[in-house]
């Protein structure tokens, strides 16, 4: 039954696969803008001088790039493309590659967003928890609200008032970029020191605008399952408080929450972008960004399919773990 | 405190943060420089440290590109320090200089023209350079065509460069082009870059990244070589031995490294300023200068310490109406328009004073200002900067429009629209105002930045629209070209004609002026005089303000950066030119 | 009532914050002339005065007509957005986690699509393909057409939890129908949940319209609150230290999380009243 049931989840997640490449094909085309002709006309107004010509440059390149083709031909090209991993080639950057420029910018995000998730995630959480909770202790409840005002606040609205105390004012941190000026990327401890001294910043903006988002989340699934019956009779039955905390509330309140996880790495991926941007953060977010700017749609549709595959991949353990969690959902077809 | 509360935490994820660093460290693309201790060796004070213009997201995506030729390649993300031209202009001092070319002849005719390059000249790989190295790259780009940067411009006029010796080519054209060896001469953003015929040949250029670091790509005759190139910062080293020097040309530079930062924002540009973490650039607001100044005494700028805080580019603004669109196809509805503009307040506004008006669409360099005076007492009778909305409001009335309450109803009963697009730092400083502006006169004006502004400009899929553009520089031709609605001295020419305004008459004289010899004054001015007097009382486009780049300098370890006492060049660390700066800075700190 | 709420603290803080928001964005209506939030109507650059309690901006905008103006924009696109999200994204998860089966698969792997790719990116596509400037309520439709999906999968996800519990079995074997059981079984259990989804949808809804508007793709003559922080941002005005400028729509974004906050939080309180006795 466990591997029908995994097998189904397997052709699920390939659909998702197929779907969401199909989707992030025709997305980028219905605005109807042709990508060579804007890169091209951008850099002819960058440089002040209307070249003339640049009609013929922009069917040179077409045809280059495959766009002078019907859309089916070009689908057709992008899937079996796709398929072998290959995302041709950058068109606002040629002849770099889209996976080339990918690669360069994932550990960047990987590194920044991997870690200020987790943290803020399972911190979030123990919060919210602790906050549905009546024995936690008093001054918990004067903690939430500064949290959820900052989670009010725009991402990169604290960021830069975080740049501009934090780097500026007190000079306690670099000021923006990956690493500094001068910095060879070595690894010595000296250059580590320094990504993670530019590292503080948009991790720090990050980490407490998400921790409220949590933390409300968990508290809202807290309240639920202290409604129970179960928690109710435990507590006649005369169980520890602490163990109803964790083993009956908690261990129940925490599978959306973890729901919430999977999906919300495509969500912080979008408030990446306004954070990588304002600190000049070489990662995946300002790759986006940047793609979206210049209209280049082989590297939108590679950032995207490449985090399709990776969410679409979470999704999928997850459904394979869900049921360990909660012995509720079997894996029989109900 | 909260602060108090949270370091435990804090320090966790500093643990985190630090392997997190360390892996994103190991994983970072090969190939990326020297090592640390030959980094170490060069002072901070013998560095300068710029912020690039281009990468407003925080990253250099081209770093792996160093042949501008490439198609994602720009000049300005750091290839225009280090491929080296025929010969330099300064519109500023109106002064070229021969580099490496020596001199230049044309026929009377204007179809030949001998270039003679400079002997002793070497690329940085030790082979010597010649003129087989500039009839490769001309005829390479007449060949190419559309597939590259300047093809279509050579195709259009090069029928073929001939080497007669060592030292001498040939260009033969096939159709007169009198300003051809200014066209590849460097000056702002045009020039031809001079490429290695021994390395190029055989390389597909539209794709070709000359990068290399072991190698010592890429291979130029300029006086850096590139030590590190990353989407973080781009780094150059000066070379031990350069022709220019040799030959007593130029000094050999004082700027030993040169590190090119990505531009973030205004706020990061700024406090890169403050915080000595920059030398020079990127450009900033003018009201953010009074707070770096304030903050730190050492930045300055080519106007000094006081607004405008910069110098006049060479792009004047002007708010574009589509002529092919009703009712500004009527040359009196564009006046009315333009009587409305008070140019002064969008300056105390927009700009905090720090800005100057335009009359006409070319900047008041003074190459230009024979022009400028030629047309003075047409400029009188057509006041391209008068600010009169009585004027404007007898205009309309005139063309059948009818004020209905506060605002404007056309001739056939219906509101009088206009929505204006705009990009960039001029369409948001400036935009919103203008808008607020013809709506108090009258006009339902609206404003947006669409992100395909270029498209629908170039298209003519707009109304109104707030644009600079490149033109003029030391002769009219440039600018009154960007008028013509059709050209017989230039066949197959791609006409810009942003206002898709036409007059056959204008475009006769534009194409006279085309083969008039670019120094025969006295006949241009007349020619330009011509034209204006077709070109005023049109009016395709209002004009607005002047561009000014407001880039800080910061005289903590550099000096003698261009200023108005001592102007050069302009400034710009983007356009072909900046090795003039970089050749005259000098070292503070001894 | 009155009574209740001195006892229930979080949800007169609630009330009270969204009232102040609600009463400023009235009175402010009939007292201040919200043609000043244009450009050129002040003088640029005034720190808070008499004349201009809240200051004006560098174009010459009186930030007290731009937050009046502002801020019903504001709650606009995030109310709209929210509240579709909300209402589609329930309906859709009640009827796949009840009926499971085929309908279940098609909702949940349109969802799952629809969740994988950044949203952001989403908006900003259908942003800049609907050419010309965008409208207020142009902007709410393109928020709401992705805000939707995240309530669909979490309320389904919390549905299927609820679903296998005692209750909801006894309901089917006494003969409920599918209906009736989400109605009368299922939805009062969630209302908290509901709740708190909705505050994070409209929540999310003003973020996001924050967001594209800082990016520059808001609707450049709207005064919006996000528009606000769009010149902030352009003119550097936090170095500048022209603090008047941003802390206006700041003070005005955090009231009105805050407020949801503790309306949601209040509420919780009211359905579930095992929690009163620590409140």
């Amino acid at each position: 039954m466990r591997v029908a049931y995994v097998g189904r989840r397997c052709v699920v997640f390939l659909v998702i696969v197929w779907l969401a490449a199909t989707l992030n094909f025709f997305l980028p085309k219905l605005s109807g803008q042709d990508p060579v002709r804007t890169k091209l006309l951008e850099q002819a107004s960058l440089g002040g001088y209307v070249q003339g010509g640049i009609e013929d440059m922009v069917k040179v390149y077409q045809k280059q790039f495959g766009l002078d083709k019907p859309l089916w031909r070009q689908y057709l090209t992008y899937l079996s493309n796709v398929s072998r991993g290959d995302f041709n080639y950058s068109i606002a950057n040629y002849p770099r590659t889209v996976a080339g420029m990918i690669a360069e910018a994932a550990p960047w995000t990987i590194g920044l967003l991997g870690t200020t998730t987790l943290f803020s995630f399972v911190l979030g959480t123990v919060l919210g928890a602790l906050l549905a909770w009546p024995g936690a202790p008093a001054w918990m409840r004067w903690l939430m609200p500064p949290l959820w005002a900052l989670h009010a606040i725009p991402f990169f609205l604290l960021g830069l008032i975080l740049m501009y105390l934090l780097a500026f004012q007190f000079q306690l941190l670099p000021i923006f970029g990956g690493y500094s000026a001068g910095a060879h990327p070595a690894l010595t401890f000296g250059f580590v020191l320094d990504v993670f001294r530019h590292a503080i910043l948009p991790a720090l903006s990050i980490i407490l605008v998400s921790i409220g988002g949590w933390a409300l989340a968990m508290r809202g699934m807290m309240v639920t399952t202290m409604g129970e019956d179960y928690v109710t009779f435990a507590e006649a039955k005369g169980l520890r408080s602490a163990t109803i905390f964790t083993r009956y509330c908690m261990r129940n309140a925490i599978l959306p929450q973890t729901t919430g996880l999977a999906l919300a790495l495509g969500q912080i991926l979008s408030g990446a972008v306004l954070v990588e941007v304002i600190f000049g953060y070489p990662g995946i977010g300002s790759l986006l960004f940047q793609a979206i700017e210049e209209n280049d749609f082989f590297l939108i549709q590679g950032i995207v399919f490449t985090v399709i595959v990776a969410l679409g991949f979470t999704t999928f353990l997850l459904d394979v773990v869900y049921p360990l969690l909660d012995p509720r959902i079997s894996y029989r077809r109900t | 405190m909260a602060q108090q509360t949270m370091r435990p935490g804090t320090g966790r994820r500093v643990l985190i943060q630090g392997g997190i660093a360390a892996a994103a460290a190991v994983m970072l693309p090969p190939g990326i420089g020297a090592s640390e201790a030959e980094a170490a060796e060069i002072a901070r004070n013998r560095t300068l440290v710029l912020i690039g213009i281009n990468s407003r997201d925080g990253r250099w995506v081209d770093h792996g590109l160093w042949n501008p030729y490439a198609i994602g390649a720009n000049h300005q993300n750091g290839p225009n320090l280090m491929y080296e031209p025929l010969a330099y202009y300064s519109a500023f001092a109106d002064k070229m200089y021969m580099w490496l070319a020596e001199s230049f002849q044309y026929t009377p005719d204007f179809k030949q023209l001998t270039i003679k390059t400079r002997p002793g000249i070497t690329w940085s790989d030790g082979q010597p350079f010649s003129a087989e190295d500039v009839a490769y790259t001309f005829n390479t780009l007449r060949d190419l065509g559309p597939k590259v940067k300047w093809g279509i411009d050579v195709h259009q006029a090069l029928d073929h460069a001939a080497v007669t010796d060592p030292n001498t080519v040939v260009l033969t054209f096939k159709i007169p082009s009198p300003r051809f060896f200014f066209f590849a001469a460097y000056k702002y953003d045009i020039g031809i870059y001079m490429v290695p015929k021994h390395i190029y040949q055989g390389q597909d250029w539209a794709s070709f990244p000359h990068f290399d670091i072991a190698k010592g790509w890429p291979v130029t005759t300029g006086p850096w070589k590139v030590t590190e190139s990353s989407l973080q910062q781009k780094v150059f080293e000066r070379r031990d031995s350069w022709w220019a020097a040799e030959h007593k040309l130029a000094p050999m530079p004082q700027v030993l490294r040169n590190i090119w930062l990505p531009m973030v924002g205004e706020q990061e540009t700024a406090q890169a300023q403050i915080t000595n973490q920059s030398d020079f650039g990127g450009p900033l607001q003018p009201a953010t200068f009074p707070t770096v100044i304030r903050q730190n005494p050492k930045i300055t700028t080519y106007s000094g310490q006081q607004p405008p805080w910069g110098y006049v580019d060479w792009w004047p603004i002007s708010l574009y109406v589509n002529t092919e669109v009703k009712p500004f196809d009527e040359p009196d509805v564009r006046w009315a328009l333009s009587h409305y503009v008070d140019r002064q307040q969008i300056i105390q506004v927009a700009y905090l004073g720090a800005e100057t008006i335009s009359t006409l669409p070319m900047p008041p360099y003074k190459p230009l200002l024979p022009y400028f005076a030629a047309v003075k007492d047409l400029l009188a009778k057509y006041n391209t900067i008068e600010f009169n909305p009585k004027k404007g409001d007898a205009l309309l009335a005139a063309k059948g429009f009818k004020k209905k309450g506060a605002m404007w109803e056309g001739p056939d009963g219906k509101p009088f629209t206009i929505d204006i697009i705009g990009f960039g730092a001029a369409g948001s400083a400036m935009g919103p105002v203008l808008s607020a502006m013809l709506k108090r006169h009258g006009v339902a004006a609206s404003m947006s930045l669409p992100p395909d502004f270029d498209e629908r400009f170039q298209k003519g899929e707009f109304v109104g629209s707030i644009y600079g553009h490149g033109g003029s520089i030391r002769e009219p031709y440039d600018t009154l070209r960007l008028y013509q609605g059709k050209s017989i001295a230039v066949p197959g020419a791609h006409l810009v004609n942003f206002s898709r305004w036409h007059n056959p008459e204008y475009d006769k004289i534009v194409d006279e002026v085309y083969i008039t010899d670019p120094h025969n004054v006295a006949k241009l001015k007349d020619l330009f005089r011509a034209a204006m007097e077709i070109w005023l009382p049109a009016l395709p486009d209002i004009q607005l303000v002047q561009n000014y780049h407001r880039l800080p300098y910061n005289l903590t370890n550099w000096k003698n950066y261009p200023t108005d006492h001592n102007s050069y060049i302009n400034s710009a660390s983007w356009h072909l030119t900046f090795n003039l700066v970089l050749w005259n800075l000098q070292p503070v700190q001894t | 009532m009155l009574g209740y709420l001195r006892r229930n603290v979080s949800l007169l803080v609630g009330v009270v914050l969204l009232t102040i928001l609600v009463l400023f964005m009235v009175v402010g209506a009939f007292v201040v002339d919200t043609a000043n939030a244009q450009p050129l109507s002040a003088p640029a650059l005034q720190a808070p005065s008499w004349a201009y309690p809240f200051g004006t901006d560098r174009q010459g905008r009186d930030l007290l007509a731009v937050m009046v103006a502002g801020t019903p924009l504001t709650l606009r696109i995030g109310f709209i957005a929210g509240f579709i999200g909300v209402g589609v994204g329930a309906v859709l998860a009640f009827t796949a986690a009840f009926y499971r089966g085929m309908v279940d698969a098609v909702i949940r792997g349109i969802a799952d699509v629809g969740l994988t790719v950044p949203g952001l990116l989403v908006l900003i596509i259908i942003a800049v393909s609907l050419k010309g400037s965008l409208t207020v309520n142009q902007m709410a439709i393109v928020v709401a057409s992705l805000a939707w999906l995240n309530p669909t999968r979490t309320i389904r996800a919390q549905v299927l939890t609820l679903r296998e519990r005692g209750y909801v079995e006894i309901a089917r074997l006494n003969g409920m129908s599918g209906p009736e059981i989400i109605f009368r079984e299922l939805m009062p259990n969630l209302l908290p949940y509901l709740a708190a989804t909705l505050v994070s949808s409209v929540s999310a809804a003003i973020l996001a319209s924050v967001g594209l508007a800082v990016l520059g793709l808001g609707p450049v003559e709207a005064p919006t609150l996000g528009m606000t922080l769009y010149w902030v941002n352009f003119n550097a005005a936090i170095i500048n230290g022209w603090w008047w400028w941003w802390t206006a729509p700041l003070v005005v974004i955090v009231m009105v999380f805050l407020g949801l906050f503790f309306l949601t939080v209040g509420l919780d309180e009211v359905a579930n009243p095992r929690l009163r006795r620590t409140a």
